[in-house]
């Protein structure tokens, strides 16, 4: 009886051809006459080639390993000197491969450049994208936040007191919600300074201070109140004369400044009184330019430190005499306060006065502050000065 | 299936002679063709979110595949070698990264290698990996076979040592004794090997 194991060294001996003839036709009868027999030789048969493929295999892997080492020790560049192209079956192909002659750094720049590709156009394209969003945005918003002052002029117009006042009445409205009556209406306050044009009752203001005003109180350095009506408005040159309407008022007495019909020279010492808080202030400059705002010859600059309220403020001279009507500022220049020149007031009261109205218009012809020092001046002065309070 | 291709003949005559030379074991010739399109395949898969060593796996085993056709005589080429090789690479490279990602996979084709479809290289790659799959399994059983065995065998077949070599080597009183050790150590791979295989096919 044969084993396995005899049955495989005969196999063996027959797949290498050392059976004798008469041995050898004997197994291939017996394997054409008994399956069992056939498969087992078939399974060692399948075995054995799969044992010398897989073998092949690992050569052929082995061999490839050592090409690609070779490969890579070509590439490198101490050993470009294309000493391996001898070896070379030139013969077959004299194709030259670019990629081989490129150096280590750049090899890897190349790799990280093909890996990253798609990514890097991506962040890029974004980083660009928000680069031009960001100035655009910048630009639009700069160019937004100036809109407003695009003059870089400010009128001098105070309205401290609009938010306070708004919360209170707010508050005020809440309180009488529910209740019978009348609530009384929003009233948006601002103010300026004025200042008396004649001993009747005219007043001279900045026309923005009583712009869109339905009523204006007219209060004193010594706290009288009186009522008053806008008479004329000068727009353009920002003017507006007031005409005080109590019953009970009986003229401011003799002025004590003279209007300047001429102009004002360069360099003159020049001083103001308004009301940019709930006092009276003084402010004193000189005066720096004979035109306005971009050139407005119908305005001076003067280089006195105003702030809102101080619109519609006498400008007076050393001598006293009224030479303008502070109107505003510049924003972005150093203390540069624009007046309107007091020839222009001259002009719009003549103009005024030869229509015939009810109550002439007399100026003052001649002031009594010339000669006097400055603190005398203001005592004198400050009677003729008044806060505008405008209820819109 | 038709693989009619719109140029006459898509073998170059450098492509022949290469074959021809591989097929009669020419090594200088497979190391020419490892040289000439390692680049394009190593720009493929880097191009296609791979490292160097996946190129390097991948070429190599694409390589093989055409190797082995090629000694076999079984190769039936209808495009040239280039296309042939990328279509496999391609193909080997698909495969590793849908394993290796769970989201669908996009390949970026170089334009110039034109119609990679209908290379053959599908069923080809099929039976290389049928062949793949036996191979491991022999590994596998040789593994699990126990020492003199193992390294019986691996030293006959796969070191292509003489008996002679091996008698000497594992202390055997003459050849004929290695000659029944190995003839026994075959019918105990036999039964693993077969075991495993078959195993694996169900």
């Amino acid at each position: 009886m044969m084993t396995e194991a005899d049955y495989y060294a005969l196999f063996e001996a027959y797949a290498l051809g050392e059976l004798a003839g008469p041995a050898r036709a004997n197994l291939e009868a017996r394997l054409a006459a008994d399956p069992a027999l056939a498969l087992r030789y078939a399974d060692f048969k399948e075995m054995t080639s799969t044992l010398r493929a897989y073998s092949q295999r690992q050569k052929v892997r082995q061999q490839l390993q050592s090409l690609h080492a070779t490969m890579l020790a070509a590439e490198t560049p101490e050993e470009l000197t294309s000493a391996a192209t001898p070896t070379e079956p030139g013969k077959l192909t004299p194709s030259v491969n670019p990629m081989l002659r490129i150096s280590r750094t750049e090899r890897r720049l190349r790799e990280f450049w093909n890996g990253h590709r798609a990514t890097m156009g991506v962040a890029a394209s974004v980083a660009v994208l928000a680069v031009f969003c960001t100035l655009l945005g910048l630009e639009w918003w700069r160019a937004a936040k100036t809109q407003p002052s695009m003059y870089g002029y400010t009128v001098l117009k105070r309205e401290v007191e609009r938010i306070k006042k708004s919360q209170k009445d707010l508050t005020l409205t809440l309180n009488q919600f529910g209740r019978a009556g009348s609530t009384p209406p929003v009233a948006k306050e601002s103010s300026g300074t004025g200042f008396a044009l004649t001993s009747e009752g005219y007043l001279v203001t900045s026309y923005h201070v009583i712009q869109g005003a339905d009523s204006v109180l007219v209060e004193g350095h010594d706290h009288k109140r009186y009522h008053a009506e806008p008479v004329y408005s000068d727009r353009k040159h920002d003017l507006a004369i007031l005409r005080i309407t109590d019953k009970t008022f009986n003229g401011f007495g003799r002025l004590p400044y003279a209007i300047k019909e001429g102009q004002a020279d360069l360099g003159e010492r020049v001083y103001t009184l308004g009301y940019p808080r709930e006092d009276v202030v003084y402010g004193e400059g000189a005066l720096s330019a004979r035109s306005g705002f971009q050139g407005d010859t119908a305005f001076y600059q003067v280089s006195i430190p105003v702030n809102p309220g101080n619109s519609g403020g006498p400008l007076l001279d050393e001598r006293g005499n009224l030479i303008g009507v502070v109107s505003g500022r510049q924003n972005d220049a150093q203390s540069a306060a624009f007046a309107t020149k007091s020839s222009y007031l001259v002009r719009l009261v003549d103009s005024l006065a030869a229509a015939k109205p009810a109550v002439p218009y007399l100026l003052p012809r001649y002031g009594q502050l010339a000669g006097t020092s400055r603190p005398q001046q203001l005592k004198k002065l400050q009677d003729y000065v008044f806060v505008v309070k405008v209820f819109e | 299936m038709s693989r009619s291709n719109p140029t006459s003949s898509p073998l170059t005559p450098t492509d022949d002679a290469l074959i021809a030379a591989i097929r009669n074991g020419d090594e200088r010739a497979l190391a020419h063709l490892y040289r000439l399109h390692w680049p394009m395949v190593s720009h493929f898969v880097l191009q296609n979110s791979g490292t160097d060593d996946d190129a390097q796996d991948v070429y190599q085993e694409g390589v093989v595949v055409f190797y082995e056709k090629v000694r076999d005589g079984s190769l039936e080429l209808s495009c040239q070698i280039k296309t042939y090789l990328y279509a496999v690479c391609r193909r080997l490279w698909l495969k590793r990264l849908t394993s290796k990602s769970r989201f669908g996979v996009r390949l970026l084709d170089d334009e110039e290698h034109g119609p990679y479809l209908n290379t053959g290289a599908e069923e080809d790659l099929l039976a290389a990996e049928e062949q793949d799959r036996r191979f491991d399994t022999m590994s596998e059983a040789l593994n699990h076979l126990g020492e003199p065995c193992r390294s019986l065998l691996e030293g006959f077949y796969l070191l292509d040592k003489s008996m002679q070599d091996l008698t000497a080597e594992f202390g055997y009183t003459n050849a004929d004794n290695a000659k029944n050790q190995k003839y026994k150590c075959l019918v105990r791979l036999k039964k693993l090997f077969f075991t495993h295989y078959k195993e694996e096919s169900i």
